[in-house]
Formats: C-alpha cells, structure tokens, sequence
C-alpha cells in the first residue's frame, strides 16, 4: 500500500501529468471514512459498551486538548515562529490524521491483530478539541490592554466549520448506524467495506501521495527548524499515546492507533477551521508540515514502530 | 436597437475559506445577485493557487457582480476588510447590460 503512495510522491516530484480527479479523490475519502466508522460501531455492538469505553472517550478529548500545548512549547522554544502560527500548527498535532488511522488499521488486518471498535470513537472525538487549544493559545498574540478588541473565541462560522464538516458527521454517522445495526449490518455491508477496502485505499494513497509530492516543493517556505519538528513531535505524540492507552488497558491493537491518533496531525479540519479563525497564520507552513512531513513519516515509518512499541509494552 | 444600461461589474478573486463572508457581504450592500464559479486557479502573490487538496485552504473562487453604481461603490468599500489577512483581488469595470429590471 506504501507502494501506491510513493508512486504517487515521485510522479508528483517529477511533474508528471497524472492526477487523480479531484471527485474521485473525495469520493475515495467518503468511502474510508464510511467504512471505518462502520467497522468500529459493528465492533462496538459485539462486544458492548463498558466502563473503560467512557474512559477511554475522554482520554481522547484529553489528549486532543493537551498535545496542542506540548506542540506549542516545543514550536517556541526550538524554531522560530512566531506566536500565531505556532498556536495554528499546534492545533493540528493535537487532532488527527483520517487516512493515517485508516493506513493503521490495514496494517493491523493485515497481520490479523484484533483492536477495539471504540477507538474509532476516539478518533472523532480527537478531531476538534485541539482546534479549541490552539484558538486559546493564538490569543496570547494579542495585547493585554486591549481587551475590548477581543473578540468572541468562536465565530458562528467557525463552529459551523467544525461541528458540521462532511468528514465528522459522515464518521460520526457510520459510526452509530454500525453500532445500531450490529452484526446483521455487517453481514450487508461487509462485500463492499471490508473486502476491498484494503485495495480501495491503495488508491487513496496514490492521490496522497500527489498532493504530498506537490506540497514538497514548498519546504522552502516552512524552514528546516520547523521541518524537524514535524519528525520529533509525531515520536513526543506516540510516547505519550502509548502511555495512555497503556494506563486505560487497551489491547495490542488498540494501543498501536491510539499511539497512530496521537502521533498524527490534521490536514483537513483544522487547516479549514484555522483558515477561518486565524487568517494571520501562514497555511503553506501548517498544510506543508502536516501533509508533506508528518503524515508520510507516520506512514513510513511511524505505524510500524509504534505497532512494535505497542508490542513491547503489551509483553511486560 | 436594444437599449442598454450602464452598471459597474466588479469581479473578486478570493480563497474558499472566505467566500460566505464575502457573499454575505454582498448581500448586504444591496445587490440583487451575484454569480459564483467555484474552482479558479493561478498566480499572485501568494505564489502559485491551484492545488485541490482535501481542505480547500488553497482553493480559490471567482465571484461576479453586477450592479448599479452606488451599489459596486460599497462592496468596493466593504472588500477591504473584509479581504485583510485572506488572498483576495477586486477588478471593476464599466459595463452595459440588456435586462435593468435584474440588477
């Protein structure tokens, strides 16, 4: 599956004309989120909500308000953004990367290693918190005094834009009609979301893979400090997913994409969301770190260390 | 001959995010409609502007007016802020249009 994003990437850094139509590409990302988020409600209707789902629920909301701040003191103190554009790219290592989490899952079925449904559930849950987080400390641009300036954290549009962005409220959805729907759903839906889901992916990727090889061109804008802090920060998110989905007691599984969730940062949600409330921060840094960087490190190299990581810890 | 009207056209050029803003903008300053073309690319000075990724931060969009003078007038006015921190270009010409009642 890598594969098909690295010939992705170099046609891409070659300047081959191949694209895949922008439709299809969104398309594609409609079929992942649907069958992921259906995969884990059936998952969840098997095996019944306990204690340790709640738990787990809001230690996603936890770790999604929290990595933001580890990102931004990291930004501040070892490159040289400034205050707005720290707080912006923080925003998008405290949420998560779909296609990263979806890559994960893959990479667990494909070594028959069983997770819990209800990480599909953190997942959504990790989406927007961190939007929240970064929105906060953006603010400590602004002068004190000028506290009538202040404006409303949120606009209407912002909310708007989170809430109800198509990806949320498709994964959401899929996510109860899955949990509502059971094993008998499974049985209808399985020919077309488990099958070829796998292959249906590699093909997601290969889009990836062009947008992430366009967006390399762009490194000189985002400079080499900020670079290394796309390779540090997903290792810093990893640690400290493990830990927590250690502390809560998840399996193999489990653990392995709470680490891929922490580890991960936005490309979709929060560029939109930041765009919107924070226009002053630069998008060709944030989108170049976490699309070109981060997500194809966490690809490459990230999933199957942090499945070993995982291992190791479920071994002691 | 057909008679003709005279009206200003303004056409801006301006990042997805900020379309709402701008078409709300519109509105209230009195034009009856407004045409949109959703997907435009090219180059400015934010560099090169054509990429479809899957957020829309560099998707730009093409919105055309047409509307009597006082009208264009403030919408010219009102892009200003409305544009400050976003990619944004404002064009206004001369232009004459067949259906008066419409605009």
């Amino acid at each position: 599956m890598v594969l098909f994003f690295a010939l992705g990437a170099a046609a891409a850094g070659l300047k081959s004309d191949l694209t895949v139509p922008e439709a299809i590409g969104k398309g594609l990302a409609l079929y992942l989120m649907l069958a992921i988020g259906f995969k884990g409600g059936a998952e969840l209707a098997t095996s019944g909500v306990s204690a340790t789902v709640a738990v787990a629920l809001a230690l996603a909301v936890v770790l999604s308000l929290g990595l933001p701040v580890i990102a931004y003191g990291l930004l501040r103190t070892f490159t040289g953004v400034d205050i707005r554009n720290a707080a912006a790219i923080a925003a998008h290592y405290g949420s998560v990367s779909i296609v990263t989490f979806v890559a994960a899952t893959g990479f667990l079925d494909d070594r028959a290693i069983a997770y819990e449904g209800y990480v599909v559930a953190m997942l959504a849950m990790m989406e927007t918190p961190a939007i929240v987080t970064g929105l906060l400390l953006a603010r400590r641009a602004e002068p004190r005094t000028a506290t009538g300036f202040r404006g409303p954290l949120f606009s209407r549009e912002v909310v708007r834009e989170v809430l109800l962005c198509g990806g949320v409220v498709l994964l959401a959805g899929s996510f109860v009609i899955g949990w509502v729907t059971g094993g008998a759903g499974m049985v209808v839906m399985a020919p077309v979301i488990a099958d070829p889901f796998a292959a249906i992916l590699s093909v997601f990727l290969l889009d990836m893979g062009l947008l992430v090889g366009r967006r390399l061109r762009e490194f000189g804008a985002v400079g080499w400090p900020v670079v290394a802090f796309g390779l540090y920060m997903p290792l810093v998110g990893a640690i400290v997913g493990l830990s927590a989905a250690y502390a809560v007691g998840l399996s193999e599984g489990g653990t392995t994409l709470v680490a891929v969730l922490a580890a991960s940062a936005s490309y979709i949600v929060v560029p939109a969301a930041m765009r919107v409330s924070l226009p002053q921060a630069n998008p060709a840094i944030y989108v170049t770190l976490s699309l070109a960087v981060t997500f194809p490190f966490n690809l490459i190299v990230g999933i199957p260390l942090y499945h070993a990581a995982a291992r190791g810890l479920a071994t002691l | 001959m057909t008679q003709l009207w005279r009206k200003k056209k303004i056409e801006i050029v301006v990042e997805a995010a900020r379309v709402r803003a701008i078409i709300e903008m519109i509105e209230k300053a009195g034009a009856k409609g407004y045409t949109v073309v959703a997907n435009v690319s090219g180059k400015g000075n934010r560099g090169t502007r054509d990429e479809a990724d899957l957020s829309d931060v560099f998707r730009n969009v093409l919105i055309i007016v047409v509307a009597a003078e006082d009208i264009a007038a403030r919408i010219v006015e009102a892009s200003q802020s409305a544009l400050e921190n976003y990619a944004g270009i404002v064009v206004i010409s001369d232009v004459e249009v067949v259906r008066n009642e419409h605009f």
